[in-house]
């Protein structure tokens, strides 16, 4: 006889893909050797992800499976996997990453000082991310103890980058001169958690919670679950909020991402709470805080991992830029899935 | 110089257009001195649908092995056939090849081994796993009849001649070693990929190879199996609920038992009504290639047959053929697989024209059966036999109206895949054979990184030339054995590995580890001794000298008598003696030796020291004496000798001498 423990474990799987059959359109569940904290996108087809253990790393660049976008022919075509198209080694974590648009470079920080590295994807028939340059980050750390998060980094038009790890060391490198073009006029000196480009002129720069900006809204989500939306013109004030259900474990603050979907109106996906992904329709939020439930959770990396080393965490999640409920998640046990839910409510069955 | 060649045979599938490209990793576990690998061409390999071919000649050791025999499906001529006039001129391949070995039952792997065992000539054995044994002749049989009975081809190999072929078969158990002869041994391990395919281990003396099947998927991430379970749950699920029929065509053996299993447990959970068929021609087989095969299947299966016999399900029933004009929705599973011929094609005629209905391919269709057409996307079918319309013959036709749906069960290696192979193998090197431009630097990368060895990656044409450590073998003489032993206990110990000292005496084409006394014996050699005295220098007063050399030899007497205690003591105490003696010194000169000797002996912990009646100490077999310099009378020195054997503790002890005197005697 199977041990309870497996038995059990295997039978809330099946159970979860049995359900998933109604709740999912298309799944996909795949093992990294490696956890990612990162996933960003590099191309329509391509994302990034690296490892984040305290010695050498590997960054990847993968292709997503081609199925995904098979949208006629979608069963005649059998290819469900990702597929390493680049890759290369970094030397320590890799906190954050983003790709330069409209180049092939990626930027990442290590989370344990300022300074960025930058890689080259491939090129010259090479498979390999190599790294060809760096980015000094201002140091205008007072005290030695702030190491907290590393820098964040937003990237825009021009192969410019904006970081800082602190509010009031923030710059705007232009990476293939390594000239600095801004610095803003900031005094108060906080540690950074999210940076954000809004518009071509704009940024946004959030301490202390995970935020994410939309066209004319930003959204931040404290370590409690407290989420509020202020419009871009005046981020001081809530427009709305309301108290996200979430079981917060001993939540890292840095672990909590909030983003807007790109293709769905007042949609957001919150995850670090724990191992779910947890979908919000933001438009029933009003300036009372209630609790809100989720349109969606996706139990995946919860329910697929064993967990012998603790609880599994959601460590990054991705919406896709034109499918509008498509998402990548990748979790602390390894795993990266991508998913297309059914928003039951539209559903008529 | 001895040398492994790798050449792979017949012509590149270059222009194929294949996505994906092969990697062919050869694993050298022992290797021998500047090997030369010689790659002329690169098979390419696409995903799914398989286009090129397999077939290498490895010369090792002197002895040649053929690496599997596949045809090219793209060739519908004798290009499709590898080129064996490569390998000898005058026909026969008996007298050239040691062994032909076939790693798994795909046609590009096996397709032309009718063709070379038969119609060029091969007389030796064939290895290949019990499950490709069974598959193989069968799959080889349907593309017989394809390739002669419908494409009209003359030049092919017979039906008897598959017989005949599949005669000079030899089956292989996994990690079981088979002596080819009393020079060749091949082993065969497990290689995931399809049922029955296995990497082969080939050795030859101390030199050997190890070939993988065909890892295309080196840089691949896999989607878990439950995803493409789940789906495929999904569209028979979808098909049942809108009234339709789903055809699933399968081998006799193989991921259908696997898929049986998931649509019981979904039915019954779900509580689904619709009918799921099983032909009746794979019963007869399945429940008897289940018991050659349980060892290849995985837990599932073998669990739910441990609980009941495979074909007692609640829920799937055996098949008749009447039941496929039934009304209502069902599913069928019917072989063949490939929709080429039999009762699964005979459904998808009836089934073809309505929408509502479901066919899905769970894998490999050869080109130019139906089933490889419609994963083409073809909608229009023409089929055999035609009929009499006004006197005019027109060609039956058949249109496609039914969903067509391409899941891919079989396991691939992937990137973690080939990585745990190479842990698992501990090469001392690489060599990534791949077929297209793009090279596999990551991969060299993180081969070279993890296990910090060698990764090359010649290209087209390009030779890689590998330097590696030979093992070298070498005889030892029981004697020098036994003495090892008797020291530091059983050898050999691999969890201890020993330096010991001998003589290595190369005569001829051997070499001896002999004790040093039997070289010198059996060369006719004398032993010379060598020797090394040095003196360590202490200048002591000349007044303090006359006290003492009155009273020294009474002194020396007293400890003489008493030194093995007083030594004991004065190890214990001598640091506090030191100090009060330092004080008293000019009288007790002879003692601060004896105090410096015992501090010595504090030191040398775990050496033999004695003390010898003339004063002198001997420290295991290094002497050390204090006498008065010849130059100087009133000086002492320390004089320390060793022999060449002793030459490490010597010159410890030398240092320790010079160093470690306390102050108060220098």
């Amino acid at each position: 006889m199977a041990e309870r423990g497996e038995a059990d474990f295997n039978d809330i799987l099946d159970d979860w893909f049995i359900e998933s059959l109604k709740t999912y359109k298309d799944l996909h569940v795949y093992q990294l050797e490696h956890p990612t904290q990162v996933i960003e996108w590099t191309s329509r087809k391509t994302v990034c992800v690296a490892g984040y253990s305290s010695s050498t790393n590997e960054i990847l660049e993968l292709q997503l499976p081609l199925k995904l976008f098979a949208d006629e022919n979608k069963g005649l075509c059998a290819e469900r996997d990702f597929k390493v198209v680049h890759g290369g080694f970094t030397e320590g974590p890799v906190r954050c990453l983003r790709h330069v648009p409209g180049t092939r470079c990626v930027v990442t920080n290590d989370g344990l000082t300022s300074d960025l590295q930058v890689w080259t994807v491939g090129g010259d028939d090479s498979d390999v991310i190599r790294r060809t340059g760096s980015v000094a980050g201002r140091k205008t750390r007072k005290k030695k103890s702030d190491s907290e998060g590393g820098s964040r980094i937003a990237a825009r038009h021009s192969s410019q980058v904006l970081h800082g790890a602190q509010s009031d060391d923030i710059q705007l490198t232009q990476l293939t001169s390594g000239q600095i073009l801004y610095t803003p006029e900031i005094t108060s000196s906080n540690p950074l958690s999210s940076l954000q480009f809004v518009s071509d002129d704009v940024f946004l720069a959030g301490c202390y919670a995970a935020g994410g900006a939309s066209s004319g809204s930003f959204i931040r989500v404290s370590s409690s679950g407290l989420a509020e939306i202020s419009d871009l013109r005046n981020p001081g004030a809530a427009v709305s909020r309301a108290q996200l259900s979430v079981q917060s474990r001993h939540c890292n603050p840095g672990d909590v991402k909030v983003s807007w979907a790109p293709a769905l109106n007042d949609c957001i996906a919150v995850s670090g709470f724990s191992g779910l992904v947890q979908i919000y329709n933001t438009s029933g939020w009003g300036a009372e805080l209630q609790e809100v439930q989720p349109l969606f959770e996706h139990r995946g990396h919860a329910v697929s991992s064993q967990s012998y080393e603790g609880d599994v965490f959601v460590t990054s999640q991705l919406w896709h830029p034109e499918r509008p409920r498509t998402l990548l998640s990748a979790a602390s046990d390894g795993s990266v899935h991508v998913w297309d839910w059914v928003d039951q409510s539209d559903a008529d069955r | 110089m001895p040398e492994i060649k790798v050449t792979p045979l017949g012509e590149s599938g270059a222009g194929r257009g294949a996505q994906l490209h092969t990697i062919y990793v050869f694993i050298y576990v022992y290797m021998c001195i500047n090997m030369c690998i010689s790659v002329y061409s690169c098979v390419y390999v696409g995903a799914g649908q398989d286009v090129g071919r397999s077939c290498i000649l490895v010369s090792i050791g002197g002895k040649n092995i053929m690496l599997d025999c596949g045809m090219h499906m793209g060739y519908n001529d004798d290009r499709r056939f590898p080129d064996f006039s490569y390998i000898t001129q005058n026909g026969r391949l008996t007298e050239f090849l040691d062994c032909v070995i076939i790693s798994h039952f795909h046609l590009d792997h096996c397709g032309a081994l009718p063709f070379m065992s038969e119609m060029v000539g091969y007389d030796g054995p064939i290895y290949m796993t019990h499950p490709t044994k069974a598959i193989c002749p069968i799959l080889l049989e349907d593309f017989r009849k394809i390739t002669v009975d419908k494409k009209g081809e003359t030049n092919f190999f017979t039906s008897q001649m598959i017989k005949d072929c599949m005669k000079k078969v030899v089956p292989l158990n996994l990690h079981q070693t088979v002596q080819v002869d009393d020079e060749l041994e091949i082993k065969a391990y497990y290689a995931g990929h399809v049922l029955g395919a296995a990497m082969v281990q080939i050795k030859v003396g101390s030199e050997s190879v190890v070939y993988t099947v065909k890892s295309t998927y080196a840089t691949t991430i896999r989607d878990s199996k439950r995803c493409r379970e789940r789906d495929f749950l999904k569209k028979v699920h979808e098909s049942i609920e809108r009234g339709g029929k789903v055809l699933i065509p399968v081998f006799a053996l193989g991921r259908a038992q696997e898929l049986c299993i998931l649509l019981e447990t979904f039915w019954e959970r779900m509580n689904l009504k619709a009918p799921i068929y099983f032909s009746t021609g794979l019963t007869e087989k399945a429940n008897h290639y289940y018991k050659l095969f349980i060892t290849w299947t995985n837990q599932k299966i073998r669990k739910t047959f441990v609980q009941r016999n495979m074909f007692e399900f609640k829920h799937i029933k055996a098949f008749d053929r009447s039941y496929a004009d039934n009304p209502g929705p069902m599913v069928v599973f019917a072989t063949p697989g490939m929709l080429h011929a039999g009762q699964s094609l005979q459904i998808f005629k009836k089934w073809a024209g309505h929408e509502k209905n479901m066919v899905i391919m769970p894998g490999y269709c050869v080109q130019g059966t139906i089933g490889h057409k419609i994963l083409n996307g073809q909608r229009k079918l023409e089929l055999e036999g035609s009929v009499c319309v006004s006197q005019l013959e027109v060609k039956l036709q058949l249109e496609v109206k039914l969903q067509v749906e391409y899941m891919s069960f079989s396991a691939h290696a992937d990137a973690k895949g080939i990585m745990q192979l190479i842990r698992m193998a501990e090469p001392r090197n690489v060599l990534l054979v791949h077929g297209e431009a793009v090279k596999m630097e990551f991969l060299k990368g993180k081969i070279e990184q993890e296990f910090s060895i060698d990764c090359h990656m010649p290209a087209n044409g390009e030779t890689a030339t590998v330097q590696t450590n030979p093992s070298v073998p070498v005889d030892i003489s029981l004697n020098l054995l036994k003495r090892e032993m008797a020291l530091g206990g059983p050898l050999p110990d691999p969890k201890r590995p020993r330096t010991m000292h001998g003589t290595l005496i190369m005569k001829d084409n051997s070499l001896k580890l002999v004790s040093s006394e039997q070289a010198l014996k059996d060369l006719g050699l004398n032993e010379h001794q060598l020797r090394f005295t040095c003196r360590v220098f202490s200048v002591f007063s000349p007044v303090l000298l006359q006290v003492f050399s009155v009273f020294s030899p009474v002194l020396l007497q007293v400890f003489s008598v008493f030194s093995p205690v007083l030594l004991q003591v004065f190890s214990v105490f001598s640091p506090v003696l030191l100090q009060v003696f330092s004080v008293f010194s000019p009288v007790l000169l002879q003692v601060q030796v004896y105090l410096t000797l015992s501090l010595l002996l504090s030191l040398l912990k775990g050496f033999s020291v004695q003390l010898l009646p003339d004063g002198t100490v001997m420290v295991e077999s290094i002497l050390i004496k204090v006498s008065s310099s010849p130059e100087d009378p009133d000086s002492k020195t320390l004089l320390l000798s060793w022999s060449y054997q002793d030459e490490d503790l010597g010159s410890f002890l030398s240092s320790l001498l010079k160093k470690g005197l306390p102050a108060a005697l220098c």
